[in-house]
């Protein structure tokens, strides 16, 4: 227990220089990058001195390291994300990012559970009927959906059930209402709008979720006290539940994390083609318009989730394989 | 995985029955899937290799009088709006999917992952962790935003470059056969897909790293050099096999996904991102649902194919629980 | 086991706290405006349409500040929650808005002054209020035009607009703080001074830099004062939720009468346009080129409800004339003569876009363009590119045609495009598509051979193309072109105070750039639209001017 606490408090000593170091990287490439915000905004108007006003004004002309400084100050002394220039003007960033962050969390808790829902029973079925045809096939029909891109399967759903049996709508994200902070967000996890998403970014992930428990679940099938709960008679059910289970989703929980984290990053496409409002839509808005708060701020959220997820799951590892140290070594 | 580890040792120590590898390529045979795969795989392959003595026409011919047709004798899978045949264009761009997933591989998916987690693993140290962080930068910055602005500005330079090649030496045609492209492709995909693999190897190689085998090599004095090749490195040969079947397919899908959004292979370089962004509207495939199955289907078995072969290779190569 | 088990509620309770964490941080974040609000549930798309209420889709706006929008989704809601001095009718006529009448030379309202300056004097209405019902004065003209071009609001095209004004060009080089160009006279009269006469001045001033803010309101509170702005306009802003809605209602005091329709709901999100409209969530529709077949066809029965009109708006290649191969205009020539406009209409966009026949959109009112554009014709291409400097299509250098987009391929025109020059010239050309974001900068540094662009009119005039892309001097003259025949004609028409007698002029200039080739004209626009039926008198304007004062919806 001691190494962990060490190692984990190492790590996280270790996040804010890695959170600088992502941040100084996103901002560089913005900053030296061709094409900036004020540009985006005034598409064919060119009038060179009315730009470089504008930017002077923003702060842009000053020298790139300047400008981080300037940025970092703001973020972490006043919490100030800055404004929106190319998407809505003189909006605060954190404004604009919120509700779509909500409308993405829902898309992503719903398919994680389904995600689990799925992946877990399919998982322990396969290791219990292991060696029979019925273990390769379940894990290769999810594996069917893994390897469909989500860029052919949103459109194939919605051909299928919006256009040609016109169960579900082609996009949009509905729903009834709810009044958050002054902003209306609908809770389109409670209508038809999430059912293709839910799938899209569910059915993918099922595949590996039921790996990794088949996996885990055939190692403890041949540990000793499933053998002895079996020696004693207990129904495989029984067997299953009490024993089985609960030893083998416990590397699952790693997981959890990480597939949050990435479902709300990779539901780009998902998003772009039923254009519902979430931050996967959102961050490609903002590079393709270059607005600079909003880039950063995006990547600073999502930058600060993915180390964390990171150092649970190495935390997690160690579980798995004690034997796997932490502790630092001399070089030979 | 630190059983599969254990056993390979012991197994090669007790050679001289056949190896390990043909062994496994045996059982690996021997599962039908994986045969399957392996085929669909090496016609796709093929397909693409070939691909100019294989396509009934060009990439970019046109026929304006012909468009959104369905399959018919001229034209097996029908044709897209601009009259172009679709299984050529499914031809060419398997080309390209080709080529980018065999040369990211070599780059990201082997040299550097395994090169950086053996080093991370054994090194141990201040390697180590100054490796594993720089990993977790690429790991915290979000991929897709991150290569569309890499791609807007390392593009023009690369072409640029490009250009001053071709000037410079005579040869002709590189930018337009699209090499400036495959080289920000799989640069890019590379950067930040060694990552995840790394990690695995250097889990690996510290868990053997405590074997009384490599204990041994390193009393008796072997090098640190010799015993990452001959020991570490066969061990960890399994993984980055099954790793790098399954990277294969993720890799082929990163692609399109980055030439579906534009900042991948550029037109005219047939690619199969293209070919779904033709039909990405709705009332077109509702109109013309070849114009979107033909490729997703082209694009969804392959990438099935690997995945399966993934995990058949999984289970050949790493003994199960006794 | 207990390492486990311990380990596993420690992840699981990190994670909880995280997203807990973020979640109080969004609900406890900014309440400046319904504090702790009682969570309500309304069913948003299904809501029916009350009377007097027009439903429609529109796009996000940017901003709604006046000086600062240079898209036309943000000018589209501006014009109607704003008002300027003068404004266009629906039939693109110059018509009083907050001035009483035109100032013109008859009438006294236009002096030339001995300097060469132009004193245009402005009287207002005096039943012109903003939305808070404060008369509108004289000052308020002044403080708005100046905050436009103040470097500290950051416009970028006011100056562009307004810099004919005396002294708008020092303000917006922070080198004075007021335009001197701009006197208030009393409450109600208001003099504006041009450096040199302009036949096209007026119209500058129906664009949204030189509409009227609430000075008050901009002053009190200048983060947030767009989300509700005051206007003088014939709608006022009653709420507007980003990415979602925006809700106009008309204003009863509106001073060129009041809008018969009382509340204009424009739904922002929502998926397939068409979708909506065929589920009765939309009134009018905008139908896109993928859609239209279906609409043109007699039996379906949404084909009676279907309105196109003319747009002001031309695509077309330019061609970069400082460069090779187009410094040479045979070559230039070839590369028109050897495009089947026709087909692609056809085909490509289903016989609904008109081709360019000229530069200048058809449907400015009063104007007759040359129809001379170089037709379609092979053999002419092939010949005229062997009469060139490089005596066939063997010894062109590399050719890029540039196209921004944000997809995988370039536009299925540019395509076709590209493969009749190599059917019809046997020349090869390669496509290269550019970010949005760095487009036109590149263009304007001259660095792509050849671009696939399109114009928008700003005003329907013909010098809106013809001079501010033609001109050689003109910032946007992206082709380089530069003939002194043609300025020489420009500059005639711009002094020029016969209407009649400057669109000839115009013409003649148009003529000639037509056969020099700096452009190859591909098509002009038009709208097509579906209108329910129980809509009336809703237009579509050729270019952005406020419209939803005309409509009136029945039932």
């Amino acid at each position: 227990m001691q190494g962990i606490l060490t190692y984990t408090l190492r790590r996280l000593l270790w996040a804010p220089l890695i959170l600088l170091a992502v941040t100084f990287i996103a901002f560089s490439i913005t900053r030296y990058g061709p094409g900036d915000p004020i540009s985006v905004i005034s598409g064919q108007f060119r009038d060179p001195e009315a730009f470089e006003r504008v930017r002077a004004e923003k702060g842009l002309d000053k020298p790139v390291v300047q400008q981080y400084g300037i940025y970092l100050k703001n973020v972490f002394l006043e919490g100030d994300l800055g404004e929106s220039i190319s998407i809505y003007r003189g909006v605060p960033v954190w404004e604009i990012i919120w509700p779509r962050l909500l409308v993405s969390v829902q898309m992503g808790l719903i398919a994680l559970i389904i995600a689990f829902a799925l992946g877990i029973p399919v998982g322990i079925y396969a290791a219990l009927r292991q060696g029979t045809w019925v273990d390769p096939f379940s894990i290769s029909t999810f594996l069917l959906f893994q390897s469909i891109p989500a860029l052919v399967a949103v459109p194939f759903l919605v051909l299928i059930f919006a256009l040609k049996l016109d169960w579900l709508p082609v996009g949009g994200w509905d729903g009834p209402t709810v009044e958050l902070a002054g902003q209306k967000i609908a809770l389109g996890i409670l209508s038809k709008s999430i059912v293709i998403p839910a799938l899209a970014l569910s059915l993918p992930a099922v595949a590996g979720i039921a790996r990794l428990t088949r996996a885990t679940t055939l190692a403890v099938l041949g540990e000793d006290y499933v053998r002895a709960a079996r020696a004693k008679g207990l129904s495989e059910f029984t067997v299953v539940s009490r024993h089985v289970a609960r030893n083998a989703l416990l590397p699952l929980v790693t997981v959890i994390g990480l597939s949050l984290v990435t479902l709300l990053e990779g539901a780009f496409f998902t998003e772009t083609i039923l254009g519902i409002p979430g931050i996967g839509r959102l961050a490609f808005q903002a590079v393709t318009s270059r607005d600079y708060d909003v880039i950063l701020a995006l990547v600073l959220m999502l930058g600060v989730a993915f180390i964390l997820a990171n150092i649970l799951i190495d935390i997690a590892y160690t579980f798995i394989d004690p034997r796997i140290r932490y502790e630092r070594r001399e070089a030979t | 995985m630190a059983q599969a580890a254990t056993d390979t040792i012991e197994e090669m120590e007790a050679r001289p029955s056949p190896s390990p590898l043909r062994l496994a390529l045996r059982r690996l045979l021997r599962k039908k899937l994986a045969v399957a795969a392996i085929l669909a795989i090496v016609i796709f392959y093929g397909a693409g290799i070939f691909a100019p003595l294989v396509a009934p026409y060009s990439y970019r011919q046109q026929n304006l009088d012909r468009d959104l047709e369905g399959p018919s004798l001229d034209h097996a899978l029908g044709t897209d709006r601009l009259g172009r045949d679709m299984l050529s264009r499914v031809i060419w761009s398997a080309r390209t999917t080709v080529i980018v997933t065999a040369a990211t591989v070599l780059t990201g998916g082997i040299v550097l992952s395994v090169g950086l987690g053996l080093l991370s693993g054994y090194l141990g140290g201040k390697m180590d962790t100054l490796i594993m962080r720089v990993g977790d930068v690429f790991f915290a910055l979000p991929g897709l935003p991150m290569l569309i602005l890499i791609n807007a500005t390392m593009r023009p330079r690369v072409v640029e470059a490009a250009r001053w090649v071709e000037d410079h030496t005579g040869i002709e045609g590189i930018v337009s056969s699209g090499a400036p492209d495959y080289f920000l492709i799989f640069g890019a995909l590379s950067l930040f897909a060694w990552v995840g693999g790394a990690r695995v190897i250097r889990s690996q190689v510290l868990a053997l790293r405590e074997t009384e085998y490599v204990q041994a090599a390193r009393a008796m004095g072997a090098g640190a050099w010799r015993i990452v090749i001959s020991h570490l490195l066969p061990n960890v040969s399994n993984i980055v096999i099954v790793g790098v079947s399954a990277s294969l397919g993720a890799i082929a899908g990163s692609e399109i996904a980055l030439t579906w959004f534009g900042v991948g292979i550029q037109p005219p370089t047939p690619s199969f991102g293209a070919l779904i962004f033709d039909a990405s509207n709705p009332r077109v495939i509702n109109a013309h649902p070849h114009l979107l199955l033909v490729p997703g289907v082209a694009v969804g078995v392959l990438i099935f194919a690997f995945n399966l072969l993934g995990d058949a290779l999984n289970d050949v190569l790493t003994p199960r629980a006794r | 086991m207990n390492r486990l088990v311990l380990g596993i509620l420690g992840v699981v309770a990190a994670l909880v706290i995280a997203i807990g964490a973020v979640f109080i941080l969004i609900i406890a974040r900014d309440g400046d405006e319904e504090e702790g609000a009682e969570p309500q549930r309304t069913e948003e798309a299904e809501e029916p349409r009350q009377a007097g209420e027009l439903r429609l889709s529109g796009a996000d706006p940017i901003t709604l500040d006046p000086a600062l929008a240079t898209d036309a989704a943000s000018a589209a809601y501006i014009v109607e929650i704003f008002g300027g001095l003068v404004t266009l009718d629906r039939d693109l006529n110059l018509v009083p808005d907050l001035a009483a009448e035109i100032p013109t030379r008859e009438n006294g309202g236009v002096v030339d002054n001995p300097d060469g300056t132009v004193t245009y004097t402005f009287h207002l209405r005096p039943d012109a209020l903003f939305h808070d019902r404060r008369p509108v004065i004289a000052d308020d003209v002044k403080y708005s035009l100046e905050r436009a071009v103040d470097p500290r609001t950051g416009s970028v095209v006011a100056e562009t607009y307004l810099r004919d004004i005396e002294g708008a060009r020092d303000m917006a080089r922070g080198r004075a703080d007021e335009i001197s160009g701009i006197e208030v006279v009393d409450d109600l009269t208001l003099s504006i001074t041009i450096d040199s006469p302009n036949a096209v001045f007026l119209y500058k001033l129906t664009y949204p830099t030189a509409f009227v803010v609430d000075q008050r309101q901009v002053e009190s509170n200048p983060r947030n004062w767009t989300r509700k702005p005051y206007g003088t306009g014939p709608y006022k802003m009653k709420e507007w939720r980003l990415g979602q809605r925006i809700t106009l209602e008309a204003n009863e005091d509106y001073h060129l009468g009041a809008p018969q329709v009382k509340t204009v709901r424009f739904l922002l999100a929502g998926g397939s346009i068409l979708t909506m409209y065929e589920n009765d969530d939309i009134d009018v529709a905008g139908v896109s080129v993928d859609d239209i077949e279906r609409i043109l066809d007699p039996s379906d029965p949404l084909n009676l409800e279907y309105v196109s009109g003319d747009e002001l708006a031309i695509d077309y290649i330019g061609l970069n004339v400082n460069v090779p191969p187009f410094d040479d205009p045979k070559v230039r020539q070839a590369f028109a003569h050897a495009i089947d406009r026709e087909k692609i209409a056809e085909v490509i966009l289903k016989g609904v876009i008109p081709v360019a026949d000229g530069l200048v959109p058809a449907g400015v009112p009063g104007y007759q363009g040359p129809s001379h554009a170089l037709e379609f014709d092979p053999e002419k291409a092939r010949q005229l590119l062997a009469e060139s400097t490089y005596e066939g299509p063997e010894n062109m250098p590399t050719i890029t045609l540039a196209e921004s987009g944000g997809g995988a391929t370039v536009g299925p025109t540019s395509e076709a495009i590209i493969e009749m020059w190599r059917e019809n010239l046997g020349v090869e050309v390669e496509m290269q598509q550019a970010e949005a974001a760095t487009f036109f900068s590149d263009i304007d540094q001259g660095r792509y051979q050849m671009f696939h662009l399109g114009w928008i009119m700003d005003y329907p005039d013909p010098e809106n193309v013809v001079d501010l892309l033609f001109y050689s001097t003109s910032r946007q003259n992206n082709s380089r072109y530069s003939n002194p025949e043609v300025d020489a004609l420009l500059e005639q028409a711009r002094g020029e105070l016969d209407q009649q007698r400057r669109f000839e002029l115009y013409s003649q200039a148009e003529q000639i750039i037509i056969d020099d080739t700096p452009w190859i004209p591909l098509f002009f626009s038009r709208s097509h639209d579906l209108v329910k039926p129980y809509v009336k008198g809703y237009i579509f304007p050729p270019i952005v001017i406020p419209r939803l004062r005309y409509a009136s919806v029945e039932q």
